[in-house]
């Protein structure tokens, strides 16, 4: 087994066309951010459904997130693209506000993406805010009780603050998920990071600059991951509660 | 004129367990009544059926009277203040603001007014240089001094203690009996269930013994520590003495 030598020139080339990768991380960026506002929107009202909730509401919840959870994402981005009948929204312009020639990325494949990855998130993301509310001391949700507060703005007030701070460990796994999964919606076209850089390499210009294409992705990927966990850590700082230690 | 508050024939049973079985007392304002019994008596579940945390099963309670269930559940609680044996304080917020919280979201009372209140009732229970501290900087009974604070704030015509001291080290039950005493004195009518003995003896006016969900004996304090009626009780207190 050997290890392809990599090639000034095939640097070069990723160096010429590094703005149809850039092209690339904006449509990772703008699926990635999409995905996470979906499954907190979705998530954060399921992990409450999933304690507090009660009847057929709850089953509901919990059996769609099973459902979820328990399939491929790249089954769910391919159903969702060919199963759905999405509003037809044409081609996306994109690009105009940044320093990279504006781009078209395709509307139903990023309507078909964003929705899988965000409801899929929104599983996942729905424990973690389950596991979150139920360590809040049961207590301090019936000394606000005790104060005259209703059992909503009990919650809102005394729960919601503190699941809030807890979740931020476990969103931080899911943000890493969501963001490297993006790249599944290569599977439906999307012009995303991994797309991008399969479209250079495919060209004829690019054919021996394969290895060096995917490690600039993966660098791109990790160098994501990495600030963006920073700054979750920042605000995780930030917003701890004191323990007088 | 109606008591301030009225149990009667209270029933409360969870599952097969029959905790409470035909309560009947009344206190008047000012009052300050103490109720002991060994654990598993139903002194607290009487307490948490007062302002319907736990609802009962058959008889009536009545506040004013005018009985509990008749009423919006949240416009009782803003009635009857609770302090807990755990103290339940808001963990996310400073001692200022587990005050503050019921006065601006239950009573409306604007943030700034709201902070005033805060610490007027801090300071009622020593704390004036805590309000600013989070309730895991405070110690157990400096906690609980917060937890009446929160409960005094709202201007409740009774107040509940469940068993304020029982969590807190013995060097720190003083700091909150003594706040009880002040509140005592100053006119405040109190529900105690406690097992400080000493209390019961030189604050409450009356002191009800709980056993086995019915009322054993109840009395002024002299009456029932010195010269017990009921063997049941002198059994209690023998075992307290020991």
């Amino acid at each position: 087994m050997d290890i392809l030598p990599l090639q000034a020139g095939d640097w070069a080339f990723v160096g010429t066309n590094w703005w149809i990768l850039m092209q690339g991380l904006y449509v990772t960026v703008l699926l990635t951010v999409g995905s996470l506002l979906l499954g907190f929107l979705a998530g954060f009202p399921g992990g409450a459904i999933e304690v507090y909730g009660r009847g057929p509401l709850r089953s509901v919840v919990r059996g769609v997130g099973v459902l979820l959870r328990g399939t491929p994402i790249v089954v769910l981005i391919v159903l969702f693209f060919f199963g759905v009948q999405w509003p037809d929204i044409g081609a996306v312009p994109l690009g105009g506000l940044l320093p990279l020639p504006a781009f078209e990325i395709n509307g139903q494949a990023l309507l078909a993406s964003t929705a899988a990855l965000g409801l899929r998130s929104a599983a996942y993301q729905s424990q973690v805010f389950r596991g979150a509310i139920r360590s809040i001391d049961e207590g301090q949700l019936e000394a606000a009780r005790s104060v005259g507060l209703s059992k909503l703005e009990a919650v809102r007030h005394v729960v919601v603050p503190q699941a809030l701070r807890r979740s931020i460990p476990g969103f931080q796994n899911e943000f890493t998920i969501v963001l490297k999964d993006t790249s599944i919606a290569f599977a439906v076209g999307l012009a995303e990071l991994l797309t991008r850089g399969f479209e250079l390499f495919t060209q004829p210009a690019g054919q021996t600059a394969v290895v060096e294409i995917i490690l600039t992705v993966s660098a791109i990927y990790f160098v994501l991951t990495f600030l963006t966990n920073r700054t979750l850590d920042r605000v995780e700082n930030r917003f701890a509660i004191p323990t007088g230690e | 004129m109606a008591r301030l508050l009225e149990f009667d024939d209270v029933h409360q049973a969870f599952g097969d367990e029959n905790v409470l079985r035909g309560i009947s007392f009344g206190m008047d304002r000012t009052d300050v009544e103490v109720v002991i019994g060994p654990s598993g008596s139903g002194k607290s579940t009487l307490l948490r059926c007062v302002n319907r945390l736990t609802e009962f099963d058959a008889g009536d309670i009545r506040l004013n009277g005018e009985s509990v269930t008749a009423m919006d559940v949240d416009a009782l609680r803003r009635r009857v203040g609770m302090v807990f044996q755990g103290f339940n304080l808001f963990a996310h917020r400073t001692g200022r603001g587990n005050v503050t919280l019921g006065l601006t979201e239950v009573r409306d009372i604007p943030s700034g007014e709201a902070r005033r209140i805060a610490d007027e009732n801090l300071a009622r229970v020593g704390l004036s240089g805590q309000a600013d501290s989070y309730p895991a900087e405070l110690s157990g009974g400096q906690k609980q001094r917060v937890g009446i604070a929160r409960a005094l704030a709202m201007e409740p015509e009774l107040l509940l203690f469940d068993e304020p001291t029982s969590a807190l080290d013995p060097e720190l039950i003083g700091e909150v009996l003594e706040v009880m005493r002040d509140l005592a004195e100053e006119g405040m009518t109190m529900l105690v269930v406690s097992h400080e003995m000493g209390f019961a003896r030189s604050v409450a006016d009356t002191v009800t013994f709980l056993d086995d969900g019915i009322v054993a004996e109840r009395g002024p304090p002299e009456q029932l520590f010195e010269h017990p009626e009921r063997d049941r009780t002198r059994e209690f207190l023998g075992e307290l003495d020991t």
